[in-house]
């Protein structure tokens, strides 16, 4: 599979929507709703910078950026920082976080293939029983 | 299955590979260039280096995937542009906004690679980028490492190579360098893949030789493989050209007629569909007349045929043809005919094998004629003359890839103690040899021909008699009654030497009314 700019990323955004639902189930009362889609994204850097390291994921985050802009130009306001985290992230919709966090996957998938971006995911959450039918794609 | 299909199969990430739309490149690097990986182009100046990477830019750029090709010091991007659109894969329209060129030239100068990454980061970021050139890197690096400030080298190279490649860039470094600064060096460390162009002299021609030296995940075809750069830009000439191929053609499944009467005989039949024949003779033997008739009697039964010549101009050749009656110029019209002459002295094998081949696959020949091998030698530059020997199996073994029946001819030294059957110990790249030779008979100065091999099957083991006449070479009776005709000064044996006179009396008597030119006519 290879996913080119433009392409739908039904299954990654069903993947994304999937961790986001397993962060939103540790939230407290008092958790800001930004705060379950920072968390996923501090998963996903603390899983990618053991193996790219920060700058790789630093760079990944922002390519993924890029690229849910073009379909979203809300996300102009959003910045990404030298250690990778998202500034701006608490003004956004959560379609728009869903669309940064599928197009990262995408971006792996199109890096090192499916098998090892699912691993990634599973290294970052470890406990989670993912649904692989999200995360696969026909 | 293509290598993409058989990965996703596996569940490997599949790479897309990127034409480089120079001829011959894609097959070097098996399939053409990794998307997004991070390569070098590296080579001695002249080398080529520019023209390639234009190549490559031009054939993949587009609007919505631009390509940056920043400039640096080196060539100014004016004077690179002046005479790069010389070449016919420059498209203009592309320079809207499919290719932009960036000048670095100032950053360079006045900061640090620090203020050049950021340069290239952002102009990528804004852009879109597909592809991204800096031309010439090394030119770069001088610079910064000059200053001593700023970020570090290997850091530089790094953080650019990450950059580019999560940007989904495809791209090349353009640089200056020695192979022997190809160790412990970065920037070749880093890189995906790594490129070296190089042109050498020797004695007056130049040879132009591409090495793939690194291509991660790919199986490229190794070793060193010429190119030329022409109008159309660079050409490359990979060594395994037509090794690769197969033939659907059964060898030997048919026997091919040869034209000459008597030779067919002599061969059970003609030559074998799919052979590689060779004539060994000395000069004036009628090899090219062989191999002529060859070729004409192919054009008759409607196979297109195509011969390679070396020394003589085609049109020197077609009229000396027509001489024997044999018709080159409407075939040549028709386009069932192609006589190329290969121009002399600065020639590589594989280029040659690649016209050959081009030609064969145009034409749909089935027959191919060398003549001579002599020639083909000389005109090889000096570099790829001592390994004659290979290259001519490569281009043989190509060749008889296609299917095609090649009948080639080489010169031999006549010595007159032994029957040598060529200069170049290269009988074992053929599958049937032929002989020729003069016989001392009688006080006359007579012409033999023995068919030493061939693999496909029986052939007659007798020495004949030939006479060149101007219908072309006619084969005479086998030459019996004599011991020593090998090496050219025959005994009779006295046991048949009086019939043997008197039949040979009769027969060229015979031969003399019916077919013999005047005498004195050569070749």
């Amino acid at each position: 599979m290879s996913l080119k700019r433009g392409e739908p990323l039904l299954s990654m955004q069903a993947l994304a929507q999937q961790l986001l639902t397993l962060e939103r189930r540790h939230q407290n009362a008092f958790d800001d709703p930004a705060d379950e889609a920072a968390r996923v994204f501090e998963r996903l850097r603390d899983a990618l910078a053991r193996f790219a390291g920060l700058s790789g994921f630093t760079s990944l985050m922002r390519r993924a950026l890029a690229l849910a802009r073009a379909d979203d130009p809300s996300l102009r306001q959003l910045s990404v920082r030298a250690d990778g985290s998202l500034e701006g992230l608490e003004q956004l919709s959560s379609d728009a976080v869903l669309a940064i966090i599928a197009q990262f996957l995408g971006l792996l998938v199109t890096f090192v293939g499916e098998p090892l971006m699912l691993r990634f995911v599973r290294e970052a959450w470890p406990d989670a029983s993912l649904d692989d039918q999200h995360g696969t794609r026909d | 299955m293509s290598s993409e299909s058989k990965n996703h199969e596996r569940g490997r990430v599949p790479i897309r590979r990127l034409p480089t739309g120079v001829p011959g490149l894609d097959e070097i690097l098996a399939g053409g260039l990794p998307e997004y990986s991070f390569n070098i182009v590296a080579g001695n100046p002249g080398g080529g280096k520019t023209t390639l990477a234009h190549q490559i830019m031009f054939a993949n750029a587009t609007p919505e995937r631009p390509a940056l090709y920043f400039t640096v010091l080196g060539e100014p991007a004016i004077k690179m542009l002046r005479y790069q659109q010389q070449f016919s894969f420059f498209d203009m329209t592309k320079l809207d906004g499919a290719i932009r060129f960036i000048n670095l030239s100032h950053v360079v100068m006045e900061k640090d690679l620090g203020a050049v990454l950021d340069v290239i980061v952002k102009e990528v970021e804004n852009s879109n980028a597909g592809m991204v050139f800096v031309d010439s890197f090394r030119t770069m690096l001088r610079s910064a490492q000059s200053d001593g400030s700023g970020m570090e080298l290997p850091d530089f190279i790094q953080r650019l190579a990450l950059h580019l490649t999560s940007w989904q860039v495809t791209s090349f470094l353009i640089g200056e360098y020695s192979e022997v600064e190809f160790r412990d060096n970065p920037v070749f460390t880093v890189a995906d893949g790594l490129l070296w162009l190089n042109q050498s002299a020797e004695r007056n021609s130049i040879v132009r030789k591409m090495q793939v030296i690194k291509m991660r995940g790919q199986n490229t075809v190794p070793g060193m493989h010429t190119f030329r750069i022409t109008d159309d830009g660079v050409q490359t000439f990979p060594r395994t050209l037509g090794l690769t191929a197969s033939s659907s053609v059964i060898k030997g499944g048919r026997r091919l007629a040869t034209g000459v009467p008597g030779f067919d005989a002599l061969l059970n039949g003609g030559v074998p569909e799919g052979d590689s024949m060779l004539l060994a003779g000395p000069s004036g033997s009628g090899k090219s007349m062989l191999a002529s008739q060859f070729a004409a009697e192919g054009l008759c039964h409607g196979e297109p045929a195509v011969i390679v010549i070396f020394e003589e101009l085609p049109k020197d050749y077609v009229r000396r043809a027509g001489k024997l009656g044999l018709d080159f110029v409407t075939p040549q019209e028709a386009g069932t005919l192609k006589i190329i002459y290969i121009r002399p002295l600065d020639l590589s094998v594989d280029e040659t094998v690649h016209e050959v081949i081009a030609a064969v696959n145009d034409l749909g020949a089935k027959r191919v004629v060398l003549d001579s091998l002599v020639g083909f030698e000389m005109a090889l530059a000096p570099e790829f003359r001592h390994e004659f020997r290979e290259s001519l199996y490569r281009m043989i073994a190509a060749l008889t890839r296609t299917g095609v029946t090649v009948v080639s001819t080489v010169e031999v030294q006549e010595n007159f103690t032994s029957m040598g059957l060529s200069n170049y110990a290269i009988s074992f790249l053929t599958d049937d040899i032929v002989r020729l030779r003069y016989v001392s008979i009688d006080g006359q100065m007579r012409k033999m021909l023995i068919v030493v091999k061939m693999r496909g099957g029986p052939h007659s083991i007798d020495m004949h008699e030939y006479t060149i006449t101007d219908r072309g070479v006619v084969i005479g009776k086998p030459l019996r009654g004599y011991r020593g005709l090998t090496s050219g000064i025959p005994e009779t044996w006295s046991w048949e030497a009086r019939d043997q006179r008197a039949e040979h009396s009769t027969a060229r008597a015979r031969d003399q009314s019916d077919e013999e030119p005047p005498q004195g006519k050569a070749e």
